[in-house]
């Protein structure tokens, strides 16, 4: 019997006639289906996914991808509340702080980002080189990045209010016209773009600055983990085999995307090559990617507790990587 | 949209506002060129042009993608909008009942609804709803202004013989009101179109639309891009209502001028009790709270996320962390509505002076119309980091946002107005000697009055809009940065709060002003004009 859903009754039929707009699927019959939400437009950041979904690496382990990328606004965490994903990428910190304040059922499994990339980025003739230097200074940050960096300017001793904090729309124009004296963004990224310009920056990072904390830390809720823990497993293998293949050589995948992930982003492939050789160093580690030590969990607990986030190792599960 | 001031030119000769629009580009040109703006920030015409031809490839599929989330919205909102419309004109009543919800949906500062729908809708949805809710109020009115004003010698001849309201309706009502509906729809698309790039900036899943694109572009510190995808967005919805204008004086030969009608129909009840009228107010009231409950029961979104009127009121007053909330709502109040009631009567002041000009001056109200248009029409996020290299991140530019978003529709309205002042109203002064500011001040400006009224309605929640814009992109203040921060920190609590009470503020502050209205004019004896 045709039962009608309380979704469908707003009508998302409407988006269901589009075929055009539906997310790219790798299809595979009689295999389980799993949404993973992107933190980010398609780019150089999610390579490690691109090329597993290409090489049917997820296929091979009966897993019915879907690909959702995310974009400036979209909030990864709130896609998986809402169960329009089952698996997404976050920043650990308004991951940690919701869970602690408000009870959302969240697990970490894994994380992509060893060392978060995120930095505060300036022009090398108007240099900001360690936290100090931003007092007095205008910094523009992305609103979700705000509280990453009040934690950093308190664990080095700079009172945040010295620190004239912007909004940032992810445009580095303002910083190239010296309107802001830096931008927070990823230092993996942003520096290509300004100095395509003929502008050198300088950058340094909030982890090498005691904000100890991994990025596009891979989360899901309580329930898929119960419910879709095997699949779970499956992706973390079917991704660290992707982002393998990927490092092997980062400038070689990059190209094969132009017209297919990449397509229609308005980025370069020039681009996105310097953002693999830029990321690889902080994804990569000796116990495998994704793979989150006692050592790296006790140093995020004890970065964001220092700014008021309480965080517990009971909310990392560490025990999926163990199976791969 | 009214016929602009001197749109029409003589035959045989260049119709000013093309050689005005020429004169501009070249202007732009040299500016542009020479980096004369900004520091170089505001591109040259050719140097856009020529970055559109480089991403010519990468716009087919994003102008697709905005043209299904439009068009569907277009379909719904026109649907919904027509629908409700016949059982508005023909049910007094119900028109009663739903003004609450009519007064929201007017007033909806669309920022503010936007990162709920993408909440708790996936895909294209948040889309089309938005494109929906910009469409629904312009059609539905338009189809209750059109119904009301059909010709009661033809009614009373299908009454004559024995026709029922069923064949009123379909034989007298609907036809006569078409050339109403289908100005409607050239207001609406335009509005399909923005309401959907708009809601294309909260994401949500899908990689294809110019608001995507324009969102990727953001990081390329590439203006020429953001003007290019701007423009493109501005045709789009130029495009639009350019050909519902055909379709309508094709098919009804109507060339009727049509502005956005912003008298929320409401009925009349005067002649019912007190009780019943009492009852009916209450019913208006809870309406739109109970549509808030249906949507969320409707999407099913989990109760961490979707808040109901009593999660807000829960979070706001009874929560551990209630008297945080109230602190920063408050701060973010405070800062937010000085901002938009200043600004809201500078654009209100600027386009008195402008109309007030344009029968002064017209020459050079025409080569400001143009840059007036763009601005209507290109999308905030690509205007703001140049905005943001001229002017600063302070006051002085949330100003100038919400002057420029409140400006243009008032000043239609007004010059509009002034327009339909009596000729011999205007010359009896002239005829006694009177100057040329004397009949205004006389004459003109009192009989404007009305029309003064209806800008302000239609301001109201643009203001709100802009200054939420400004602040959410810039300055990083009151209710814009406090509704983007809490999407940052997941505080799901706040970011319902933030878009009840921009919903509340605008309905609240437009129904100061039809209050006001209705004291004033009574008093001059005027009638509203719509």
């Amino acid at each position: 019997m045709l039962r009608l859903n309380r979704r469908r009754f707003l009508g998302s039929s409407a988006a269901g006639l589009v075929a055009s707009a539906l997310p790219m699927r790798s299809f595979a019959a009689g295999s389980s289906p799993l949404r993973m939400q992107a933190s980010w437009i398609n780019d150089g950041e999610f390579m490690g996914y691109f090329v597993a979904i290409d090489k049917g690496y997820y296929k091979a382990e009966g897993l019915d991808l879907t690909y959702l990328p995310g974009g400036p606004d979209v909030i990864p965490e709130s896609t998986i509340i809402a169960g329009h994903a089952d698996l997404t990428l976050t920043t650990p910190d308004t991951t940690i702080k919701a869970i602690a304040e408000q009870g959302a059922p969240f697990k970490i499994i894994g994380t992509e980002y060893q060392k978060n990339p995120l930095g505060v980025i300036s022009l090398a003739s108007k240099p900001i080189r360690t936290p100090a230097d931003l007092v007095g200074k205008t910094l523009a940050v992305p609103p979700v990045n705000v509280i990453s960096v009040d934690a950093m300017l308190k664990l080095n001793h700079v009172d945040p209010s010295k620190v004239k904090i912007v909004p940032y729309a992810y445009d580095p124009t303002p910083l190239i016209k010296g309107e802001v004296d830096a931008t927070l963004d990823f230092v993996t990224d942003v520096p290509y773009t300004i100095e395509q310009q003929g502008v050198k920056v300088v950058s340094f990072l909030l982890y090498d600055y005691g904000f100890t904390i991994y990025n596009d830390t891979v989360v899901v809720t309580e329930d898929v983990l119960k419910s879709k823990r095997k699949e779970l497993v499956a992706w973390l293998r079917a991704s660290r085999k992707g982002w393998n293949d990927n490092f092997a050589d980062p400038k070689a995948w990059p190209p094969k995307f132009k017209d297919t992930w990449f397509k229609g982003s308005g980025r370069t492939v020039g681009n996105e090559v310097f953002l693999n050789e830029a990321q690889k160093p902080l994804i990569e580690t000796p116990k495998g990617i994704f793979s989150m030590t006692e050592e790296g969990i006790d140093a995020n607990l004890k970065a964001l507790a220092d700014v008021g986030i309480k965080g517990t190792r009971k909310m990392f599960d560490t025990t999926l990587l163990e199976e791969i | 949209m009214a016929a602009l001031p001197g749109e029409r030119a003589s035959a045989g000769r260049i119709p000013p506002g093309l050689r005005n629009l020429v004169i501009l580009l070249l202007l732009w040109e040299v500016v542009g060129h020479f980096g004369l703006v900004a520091q170089g920030a505001l591109p040259s015409p050719t140097a856009i042009l020529e970055r559109l031809w480089i991403d010519r490839a990468d716009y087919p599929r994003h102008i697709e993608a905005t043209l299904i989330g439009s068009s569907l919205g277009f379909l719904f909102g026109n649907l919904i909008g027509v629908g409700a419309g016949i059982v508005f004109a023909l049910s007094p009543r119900m028109l009663r009942l739903f003004r609450g919800v009519n007064v929201a949906i007017f007033s909806l500062p669309a920022i503010a609804i936007a990162p709920i729908l993408t909440l708790t809708l996936t895909g294209m949805e948040p889309r089309v709803v938005l494109a929906t809710l910009g469409v629904y109020f312009v059609t539905m009115t338009a189809t209750v202004v059109g119904i009301s004003q059909a010709d009661s010698r033809a009614t009373d001849m299908v009454r004559a013989y024995g026709g029922g309201r069923v064949k009123v309706l379909t034989m007298v009502q609907l036809r006569g009101a078409l050339p109403s509906i289908l100005s409607g729809f050239r207001i609406a698309a335009p509005n399909a179109v923005l309401g959907a790039i708009l809601a294309e900036f909260g994401g949500g899943g899908d990689r294809w639309g110019l608001g995507v694109y324009l969102l990727g572009s953001l990081g390329q510190g590439m203006p020429t891009r953001l003007w290019g995808i701007g423009l493109v967005a501005t045709a789009i919805a130029g495009l639009s209502y350019l050909a519902f204008a055909l379709i309508a004086r094709r098919f009804v030969g109507a060339t009727r001028a049509v502005t956005l009608n912003a008298a929320v129909p409401g009925g009349d009840a005067t002649d019912e009790p007190l009780a019943s009228r009492l009852l009916f107010a209450a019913g208006s009231l809870a309406l739109p709270f109970c549509f808030w409950w249906l949507f969320i029961w409707g999407t099913g979104a989990p109760w961490l996320i979707a808040k109901t009127p009593l999660g807000v009121a829960d979070y706001l007053f009874f929560s551990p962390a209630s008297a945080s909330a109230q602190a920063r709502l408050l701060h973010a109040l405070g800062q937010t509505l000085p901002v938009t009631g200043i600004g809201m009567l500078v654009g209100l002041a600027f386009a008195f002076l402008l109309a007030i000009s344009s029968r002064l001056f017209p020459e050079a109200v025409r080569a400001f119309m143009p840059v007036a248009l763009v601005t209507q029409t290109m999308p905030l996020v690509a205007l703001t980091p140049l905005l943001v290299l001229i002017l600063g991140r302070g006051t002085s530019l949330t100003l100038w946002v919400t002057i420029s978003v409140t400006f243009f529709p008032a000043f239609v309205t007004l010059a509009q107005g002034l327009a339909l002042v009596p000729r011999s109203a205007v010359e009896l002064p002239r005829a006694y000697g009177a100057g040329v500011w004397r009949e205004m001040r006389m004459v003109t400006i009192p009989a404007s009055l009305p029309y003064l009224f209806a800008a302000t309605r239609l301001t109201v929640p643009r203001a709100l809009l802009g200054v939420m814009i400004a602040e959410w992109l810039a300055t990083g203040t009151g209710l814009g940065n406090l509704l983007n921060q809490s999407r940052g920190y997941l505080d799901y609590g706040m970011i319902w709060t933030v878009a009840a009470v921009a919903v509340l503020v605008s309905a609240a502050c437009y129904q100061i002003v039809v209050l006001a209205e209705r004291r004033v004019l009574r008093r001059l004896g005027m009638r509203t004009a719509e």
